[in-house]
């Protein structure tokens, strides 16, 4: 990751709120999704440089965050029986 | 019946017990929060644990029994299929019951980001878009111009040519109806396909009791039409071809430029039901030469009940209106429209074209997947052409297996054996017949929707269980065992014939 | 009736995707007010080796002791730290502050945190 110093750690906080809040959501086709999606896009752009560039994207994120955390509160006050494919104990 | 009644009685009194709950739940939560002094993870698990057994359905028990009553109230299935169904859970009760949804043509699940869109139209953006006097009006109306816009630029149109209607059926009929309407006194022939959803083929059949005639293009074995059948089926007095752009059951796209082209080279209107292909496939109405296109909001992780028409401007369009009103949606659509679905579903039509390269890759890779393994398995085939199609509906026959007892065999996927609106009936598929498909093969066919949200745990769950329980059905049937002997079954003289 | 108690009771517990204290016999919380885990550096240890093996991404042929480094004996990258560390902050219901989060480079370092953090169960 060519990003240094504050923006650095500012890009790990952020990655670790995404994937935070994405574990949390209790809809097992979501939680896959919005992991996999953080996963990928945060190492699409582990290249980018441009300080004006990073913290576009930051600021977006920014937002997006907000939708995942107010979601995945709400997918835990509505849940469903697990998938065939979810075991029913993490371990 | 004791069972059932026992059943219906502790649903409802599993909440009693809540209510008595709450009160003590709130108070340790007051102290949490204090303690711990982290108000947001606080206050968040007191929301989720609060409001748990209101509002949670997640019952496994419940479910296991419910499928094991359904097993039991239907013992030749359990009988014939003991050991396949065995696996239609797995047994050891680690895992959960909920099915795998591969459904995704019948509808798809609404896109948590479309949820959280919609929700603040019903909390506070409650104005009547139409209400154009103060600002209640104005902030409504200014996201409902918002939303119009993000479905333009799906298909490259311009926003003032989407109307809103309450779906693609609506917009289906919408089409054919009012456009022939509206030309009537010169125009009296309608041209459309055999494999179109059942609500062009039902609209058709309405225009034909007023009067109308209606040309039905045949497919060939692919599903595709054929062009100079279609070129040739186009008389003076006709005023509308329609097409659909991706079946719902086969997923073959048809060719929409060439066909765009030759009916604006004979000034027929060209209108296609891209319900399947909204969004999925690549679309530009311009270079496409569409002049009237259905969309469903649904198919795209959008909410239910709301989709829209594309009615081009230049050469403008015109057609009579279905419903008349207050004359919103340029008077084409009168009624208030309903702000929180208009914003989910251009939430929606913005994720589609956000996510497109995503989804698409995610989407090729899975069908590829699943198409492969599935089509290792002897005697299966794919079904529509194999090079024009969309990826994420995947329809094959499995030659010697009954696709009903093969659906009852997999009640731990939601799969459907052609369209939502047909498969209540027992009857083959009729876009599977237009392809010259028998009913045997018709009637074992399965249809696969993959979509955003399915995962590569799922498809390989599902290979595993099709390939076991195809194998399984097809040891019970005395047919395959004279496959397997080599018999040709063609050879055979039935008696009764 | 009786039935439908038993019923309501483990899904309570199993909603736990958000786990806090309160949902637990009251007892169990006594622990609470010691300073720090009750939890002995073994048995952290094993369970963040488990964690460990559970995230796909690492060799998971590689023995993992107090020593082990994220980044130098496991290869992983400052994002996949990021998610091993929330694996194991799942495992154990706490969350590492980011500053702490941030200083954590080895198994050793995490399991010092979690045995003095009186959360961690």
């Amino acid at each position: 990751m060519p990003a240094t110093g504050a923006s650095k750690t500012q890009i790990l906080h952020m990655y670790k709120e995404f994937i935070r809040n994405a574990s949390k959501i209790q809809n097992y086709n979501f939680r896959e999704y919005f992991l996999r999606r953080a996963r990928e896009s945060f190492r699409a752009n582990k290249n980018v440089e441009n300080p004006e560039k990073i913290s576009e994207l930051l600021s977006e994120a920014e937002k997006d965050l907000g939708v995942l955390k107010r979601q995945s509160v709400i997918s835990n006050m509505y849940t469903f029986d697990k998938l065939v494919v979810e075991p029913l104990k993490k371990r | 019946m004791t069972m059932t009644l026992l059943r219906g009685v502790s649903v409802f009194s599993r909440r009693v017990p809540v209510a008595g709950g709450f009160g003590y739940l709130k108070r340790a939560d007051i102290s949490n929060v204090v303690l711990q002094g982290r108000t947001y993870a606080s206050a968040k698990v007191a929301l989720a644990e609060d409001l748990t057994l209101e509002t949670h359905t997640d019952n496994q028990a419940a479910a296991i029994e419910q499928a094991n009553e359904r097993a039991v109230s239907n013992p030749d299935v359990l009988d014939s299929g003991i050991h396949s169904l065995q696996h239609a859970y797995r047994e050891s009760g680690e895992y959960g019951t909920r099915p795998i949804y591969l459904d995704m043509q019948a509808t798809t699940p609404t896109d948590p980001r479309v949820l959280d869109t919609m929700l603040k139209f019903y909390t506070g953006l409650y104005g009547n878009p139409h209400s154009n006097t103060h600002s209640y009006g104005w902030e409504t109306n200014k996201e409902i111009e918002q939303a119009r816009k993000y479905i333009a630029d799906v298909i490259k149109a311009d926003p003032k040519e989407i109307i809103f209607t309450s779906g693609a059926t609506e917009s289906n009929n919408m089409a054919l109806k009012g456009v022939s309407r509206f030309y009537k006194k010169t125009r009296n022939h309608i041209i459309t396909t055999r494999t179109e959803h059942k609500c062009v083929l039902e609209a058709a059949r309405a225009m034909k009791n007023e009067g109308y005639e209606i040309t039905f293009l045949n497919v060939d074995e692919q599903g595709l039409i054929n062009l100079e059948e279609l070129e040739a089926a186009i008389r003076p007095e006709t005023c509308l071809v329609s097409v659909m752009a991706v079946n719902n059951e086969i997923g073959v796209m048809q060719p929409l430029k060439e066909i765009g082209e030759l009916c604006r080279k004979r000034k027929v209107f060209f209108h296609t039901d891209a319900a399947q292909a909204y969004g999925k496939i690549p679309i530009d109405v311009n270079e496409m030469k569409i002049d009237l296109m259905s969309i469903s909001s649904h198919k795209i992780y959008g909410p239910k009940g709301i989709g829209a028409i594309y009615v081009r401007r230049k050469p403008r369009v015109r057609l009579d209106p279905l419903i008349s009103g207050g004359g919103q949606e340029r008077g084409l659509r009168s009624g208030t429209l309903a702000p929180p679905l208009v914003a989910g579903f251009g939430e929606a039509a913005r994720l589609m074209m956000k996510e497109y390269e995503n989804d698409s890759n995610h989407i090729k890779r899975l069908s590829d997947k699943l198409m492969n393994a599935l089509l290792s398995i002897d005697h299966t085939i794919l079904n529509g052409s194999a090079d024009h199609r969309y990826p994420g509906c995947v329809n094959i026959s499995f030659a010697y297996v009954e696709g009903e007892s093969l659906l009852m065999a997999l009640r731990d996927i939601a799969l459907s054996s052609g369209s939502a609106c047909t498969s209540a009936s027992l009857e083959p598929s009729y876009v599977l017949h237009a392809l010259g498909k028998d009913d045997a093969l018709a009637h074992s066919s399965i249809r696969f929707g993959i979509g955003r949200f399915t995962t590569d745990e799922e498809i390989d769950y599902v290979i595993k269980a099709i390939t076991e329980r195809v194998d399984f059905l097809r040891e019970l049937s005395p047919l395959w065992e004279m496959v397997k002997e080599g018999i040709d079954l063609n050879s055979i003289e039935w008696s009764g014939h | 009736m009786f039935r439908s108690v038993f019923r309501a009771a483990p899904s309570l517990t199993r909603v736990s995707g958000l786990r806090s204290g309160f949902v637990k016999p009251t007892f169990s919380s006594a622990s609470r007010f010691y300073a720090s885990s009750s939890l002995s550096k073994e048995e952290i240890t094993t369970r963040i080796a488990d964690v460990i093996k559970s995230f796909d991404k690492t060799a998971s042929a590689t023995s993992i002791t107090a020593n082990t480094q994220f980044s130098k004996d496991l290869g992983l990258d400052s994002l996949d730290t990021v998610e091993l560390l929330v694996s194991i902050e799942e495992e154990f219901d706490i969350e590492f502050p980011d500053k702490v989060a941030d200083e954590l480079k080895s198994v050793g370092e995490t399991v010092e945190y979690i045995a003095s953090s009186p959360e961690a169960n």
